[in-house]
């Protein structure tokens, strides 16, 4: 789908291409992310992301640090979905040291979970729209819906957005009757708010105007830069990580995953409604099934804490895509011997180049949108 | 039936309804989400969590905290900094002399509270934390970091009282314990004060450091203290701790009866050191009598969540006058299971 530059016709002006550097201080690009794009004219030939500028050395520090004190660190990558990023190391810990979840714990993950979707998807598309010149308008019906969940975060965990919730074994505190009420009440809420956010924005002629056909990422080309999550499935790529590892009880849970056709940045925005759609029906499943009994397992330790030697990778569907650690565990097993983060908006940026490839400045910025990046993942 | 605009119109009227719902909403707040904050403040849920402080009971005096750094080694960012504070002759207080906490640091995790067992540090809730300067006016020192039992159950009415109620049955199976203990073993021996190393106290057909050895005075010390530790029991049995106070000068402190008395030999107990790990420890004390083997297997905080100092364990559970072995708090199950292990091997268990 990329455009071919027509060659200058010989006789006429001569122009040449210019390089321009997009960011890293630029509101559109979502941090301090640069894009080194050369232009010719308004179309873009050529573009280089640069990253880097957020680096906080966060698998280093890991190392030298015991595997509790490396939780709350794992808040700071995707600020926006600290309880997946701490269900994906809280899975790699407990793959490599063996410990089994208890039943509510493990359901309480998914809540929290689901509903971080919920409010990264929501804040993603007013986001882009943002990108799109919708000044504020979506983002902050966005926002008044992710208020109610991080409220009760806040409630649950202590905090809005650096929950630190969950803990090897289980979560930190329990889910009380009323917090359990208070996610039955946003669950039972929220669809209304999603048709609402649809008729705003699903038809109308300007989004599809500029994001139909726009920033087309073809199904072969997600397979073999190993895109994932909702960007890899918008290209229709059949892959969730949910459904191929069942993870935690995500088995237990009826729910399709949706696909697009085209790969452009309007199927990208579409996944991710009905991705949302898809949570509440996983949450309104888990809301209702919640076990009582213990919120952590009891045998792991907070202090003193040590895995036998050994590696593993755990991996979670992240809203972003598919997160994972991998973890060495040497003699001794207080801290990490190594320790990898694959996040996943960094490796979905390795395509942007092939994207906007063709298409006018405007654009790029739309389709960076479109890619859902967090800076404090990109650069870790 | 559709025209083109047809999808604008639609958003439109979105916007529209909730242009007016939010006149509707107010009760609610099902559509009006903004707070007037500096007059009006949100309601902040229980677990909700700002900064660590510290508690006391009664009077600031009064405080949990008994200085056993073990926040401070598990802090993620290290914004934690304690000093226990020590009498004129050095004795532990069981309480920090300083404590401060760096809250351009502090990410507010709220691991130090996880893993206080002495419920000492909680977790506030005031966000109101704004200063002019960006160094000293950021660090909390231990005055601003004291606030009262009253005051945390004030915030968090049903944390608190669980934990009152956990302390509370605590301190009756102490007291309940206490009958059947030595009640002189509270009071803590006089820890070592390090003093200069003294060639002279090396056992002769040792190795001796040369005069122009390289070494600072602590590197020597620590040597001597190693060497000594390799073959001669000083603690306890070899030199009697008049002797020791003697020769390094100082009066000598009035010990409690009940307790055998110990000081610290020339150079200190080299195992006497958090920073090193339990085999290393182990390795120092391979010759030493079981007292000092007891000793090394603790975790070497002094941090008297036992009721002890670590020698003053140590020398109680070699004496017979403790029996459990299992009240090592910072060294958890692998001091336990260390301290089982060399009670079977001296046979006494």
């Amino acid at each position: 789908m990329i455009q071919q530059i027509s060659p200058i016709p010989t006789g006429m002006i001569e122009t040449q291409t210019i390089e321009v550097s997009i960011g890293p201080q630029h509101p559109s690009t979502h941090g301090v992310f640069r894009m080194d794009a050369v232009l010719d004219g308004e179309t873009v030939v050529g573009l280089k992301p640069v990253m880097g500028y957020l680096h906080r050395n966060h698998e280093q520090l890991a190392e030298r640090m015991t595997w509790l004190a490396s939780i709350p660190y794992t808040d700071r990558l995707d600020y926006f979905n600290s309880m997946t990023n701490n269900w994906a190391l809280c899975l790699s810990v407990e793959k490599l040291a063996g410990i089994k979840v208890p039943e509510r714990a493990e359901y309480i993950r998914v809540i929290v979970s689901e509903l971080t979707r919920i409010l990264n998807h929501s804040c993603v598309i007013g986001f882009m729209l943002q990108d799109l010149g919708a000044w504020g308008t979506p983002l902050l019906y966005a926002f008044r819906e992710r208020e109610k969940i991080l409220d009760l975060f806040e409630s649950l965990s202590g905090a809005r957005m650096m929950c630190n919730y969950m803990r090897f074994g289980g979560v930190r505190v329990d889910m009380t009757d009323a917090m359990v009420a208070q996610a039955k009440d946003i669950v039972a809420k929220f669809p209304r708010f999603l048709d609402e956010f649809e008729q705003l924005l699903s038809n109308n002629e300007v989004l599809l105007a500029r994001c139909q056909k726009v920033g087309i990422l073809p199904k072969e080309l997600a397979i073999n830069a190993s895109i994932s999550g909702p960007m890899a499935r918008a290209s229709g790529v059949d892959y969730d990580i949910r459904k191929v590892d069942k993870y935690g009880v995500y088995g237990r849970f009826d729910f399709r995953v949706p696909l697009g056709e085209v790969g452009d940045v309007y199927d990208r925005y579409y996944i991710r409604v009905l991705e949302m759609r898809e949570s509440i029906k996983i949450l309104n499943q888990a809301l209702r099934d919640l076990p009582a009994g213990a919120f952590v397992a009891p045998e792991v330790k907070l202090r003193n804490f040590k895995i036998p030697p050994g590696d593993g990778y755990g991996r979670v569907e992240a809203p972003k895509g598919e997160l994972g650690f991998y973890l060495v565990s040497d003699e001794g097993g207080k801290m990490p011997y190594r320790y990898h983060c694959r996040p996943p908006s960094f490796i979905n940026l390795t395509t942007l180049e092939d994207m906007c490839l063709g298409h006018k400045v405007a654009d790029v910025v739309i389709i960076l949108g479109s890619v859902d990046i967090v800076l404090g993942e990109v650069d870790r | 039936m559709g025209f083109l605009g047809k999808g604008l119109f639609q958003g439109m009227a979105v916007t529209a309804r909730n242009f007016v719902g939010t006149y509707f909403d107010r009760g609610t707040r099902e559509k009006l989400v903004t707070y007037q904050y500096p007059e009006e403040k949100p309601p902040l849920p229980e677990n909700s969590r700002s900064f660590p402080f510290l508690v006391y009971d009664g009077t600031p005096d009064a405080m949990r905290c008994v200085a056993c750094k073990i926040c401070e080694t598990e802090c993620p960012p290290q914004c934690i900094y304690i000093v226990m504070d020590r009498d004129e002759k050095g004795k532990p207080q069981q309480r920090p002399k300083v404590f401060d906490i760096d809250i351009s640091v502090c990410m507010q995790c709220q691991i130090c509270v996880e893993v206080c067992p002495f419920e000492a540090i909680k977790m506030d809730n005031d966000y109101e934390k704004s200063q002019y300067g960006r160094f000293d006016d950021l660090i909390e020192h231990l005055p601003d970091l004291l606030k009262s039992n009253e005051y945390y159950n004030e915030i968090k009415p049903t944390e608190a009282k669980a934990v009152d109620a956990k302390l509370k049955a605590e301190a009756e199976k102490k007291a309940k314990k206490g009958t059947s203990k030595p009640a002189a073993a509270a009071p803590a021996k006089p820890a070592a004060p390090a003093p200069a190393p003294k060639p002279a106290t090396a056992p002769a057909g040792k190795i001796t450091i040369p005069e122009d050895a390289p070494f600072t005075a602590e590197q020597r010390a620590w040597l001597a203290g190693f060497l000594s530790a390799g073959g001669v029991a000083t603690s306890g049995t070899g030199v009697s701790p008049v002797a020791v106070a003697e020769t390094t000068g100082e009066t000598p402190v009035p010990l409690p009866e009940a307790t055998p008395a110990a000081e610290a030999p020339a150079g200190g107990w080299p195992w006497h050191d958090p920073g090193l790990g339990m085999s290393q420890r182990m390795d120092l004390v391979k010759a030493a009598p079981l007292a000092d083997k007891l000793m090394a297997a603790m975790a070497q905080t002094d941090c008297h969540a036992c009721g002890y100092d670590c020698r003053g364990y140590a020398d109680a559970i070699a004496a017979g006058s403790e029996t459990d072995l299992s009240l090592c708090l910072p060294g958890e199950a692998e001091t336990a299971k260390k301290l089982e292990e060399l009670m079977k091997e001296a046979g006494k268990l």
